[in-house]
């Protein structure tokens, strides 16, 4: 797959304003850059490339256009990427910074999701294998039962430790309403006994 | 026997049937008394409220036989079983106890989380009683008996349940608090169910005519679940249950049976031990051992 420049179009720099522009306080410092694509065809954005000016966090936000019936949404690739480790000093001032796709964490879908199962199952359904559905069922309890008891524990500890072998075990039975749960009160049973 | 008043206030039953022992009771010869009052003077009311209350918490499928049932354990109630003679020796004590308790965890299905709660407390203070040489509460050994007991009475063979024994047990005299007993018996009542369905798996699989499934096929099934169950192995978010459905469904299972069955390697039998012990593997991987 060869890669292509998108054409692309970007605007001027817009500095978000807060309250009063006039005084210092007016200026939070954040520029937004809209970047428009004028081509119609859909494709696939790789990377971006760009030479930073004494900008020192970066957020990229995408408006992407799934399909006809909903609304195009905003989406968030990159979130305060840091381009100059101080904003103080030169360091990746004046920098080209290169961004690709496998750096934004959001958009990536689990394999499973974005490869469903093909629908033409029929064919499947050969000599002698059982019914899908009725061992999907069965296998789907197993499951279920299996993460119940993972879900569930107790948090009650035995009081057990490894040398209670050593001493008679008239001290070490505790109800377990009073059951102690500092180790303070384990080693004063056993000195107790 | 005392003598009891001839008017009682209502709601104080002059006796009642508990655990530890017979009612003691006693009418004055001239006393009359309204059937109610008899009723209650004897412990029916209560008997019967208690039972009515267990069939409510309970909803057995057939209330009727769960009734007899508990009728007939009341007379397993009381240690001196009503015959005169010598009590019963320490063995028969324990084999009672053990006995009532493992009625009281059948009571209600653990999917009846509340009500098999309710039991196991109620089966915990039946087997921490003291007896004349027997000190309070729950020793380990009683304890692992108690879960052998249980796998036996549940059909499930002895090498599939003993890793989870193994991890679940507690040492003979060690005491074994109330909260390890709840999840312990949890832990055993969900795996018979586990075991069970792992049966029914088997006999879907099972080639027609043969007591045993094709090894490829069988291992396949048992690989998609472990690989569904590892999912969650690191992270239990709502993508992790879903992540699993999707896998776990018959389009996916369906495909992974194909594959094992087109597969280059010839085809071997599985038997059903086999097949339930490497299952019952997978679950018991999952529960956290005693300690």
């Amino acid at each position: 797959m060869s890669r292509l420049s998108v054409p692309c179009h970007v605007k001027g720099a817009v500095a978000l304003q807060v309250g009063d522009m006039r005084t210092f306080q007016g200026r939070p410092g954040v520029v937004v850059i809209d970047v428009t694509f004028p081509s119609i065809e859909p494709f696939e954005l790789q990377e971006i490339t760009f030479k930073n000016y004494y900008t020192a966090f970066l957020t990229i936000r995408v408006r992407q256009h799934t399909s006809a019936h909903t609304p195009a949404k905003w989406m968030t690739c990159l979130r305060d990427c840091c381009l100059m480790p101080d904003p103080h000093s030169e360091d990746g001032a004046q920098e080209y910074v290169s961004l690709f796709k496998h750096q934004s964490p959001s958009v990536t879908f689990p394999k499973w999701l974005s490869h469903p199962m093909p629908c033409e199952q029929s064919a499947l359904l050969l000599e002698g294998l059982p019914d899908p559905s009725r061992v999907s069922s069965e296998v789907q309890q197993m499951w279920a039962l299996t993460e119940m008891i993972r879900a569930s524990h107790t948090s009650t500890r035995i009081g057990r430790f490894d040398v209670s072998y050593l001493f008679p075990l008239l001290g070490l039975h505790c109800p377990e309403q009073v059951r102690p749960h500092s180790p303070l009160c384990y080693r004063w049973m056993a000195v107790m006994t | 026997m005392a003598a009891v008043e001839k008017r009682r206030p209502a709601g104080t039953p002059a006796g009642s049937f508990t655990d530890s022992g017979r009612p003691s009771v006693s009418r004055t010869a001239a006393a009359v008394e309204s059937e109610e009052d008899f009723l209650r003077q004897v412990g029916v009311t209560e008997m019967l409220r208690t039972a009515l209350l267990k069939v409510l918490e309970a909803r057995p499928e057939e209330p009727i036989a769960f009734l007899a049932h508990y009728f007939e354990n009341m007379g397993l109630r009381s240690p001196a079983n009503g015959g005169a003679g010598e009590p019963p020796g320490q063995l028969l004590l324990q084999q009672q106890r053990l006995g009532r308790a493992l009625w009281h965890l059948r009571l209600a299905h653990h999917s009846q989380r509340t009500a098999f709660n309710n039991n196991v407390s109620v089966a915990y203070e039946c087997l921490s009683k003291s007896g004349r040489r027997k000190k309070p509460g729950l020793d380990g050994r009683t304890y692992s008996e108690l879960l052998r007991h249980i796998c036996r009475d549940g059909q499930a063979p002895e090498e599939v349940v003993a890793p989870l024994l193994h991890k679940i047990q507690c040492r003979d005299h060690e005491a074994v608090p109330l909260g390890v007993f709840r999840a312990g018996m949890l832990t055993c009542f969900v795996l018979l169910e586990f075991v069970a369905r792992a049966s029914a798996l088997f006999q879907l699989l099972e080639a027609p005519g043969l007591a045993t499934i094709d090894r490829r096929v069988g291992q396949a099934v048992l690989d998609t679940l472990e690989g569904a169950l590892g999912a969650g192995d690191h992270a239990t978010t709502p993508a992790c249950y879903l992540e699993a459905g999707s896998r776990l469904g018959p389009d996916s299972l369906a495909l992974a049976m194909d594959r094992a069955a087109a597969g280059r390697r010839p085809s071997s039998p599985m038997a059903r031990e086999e097949f339930l012990e490497k299952a019952a593997a997978l679950f018991i991987a999952k529960v956290k051992p005693v300690g």
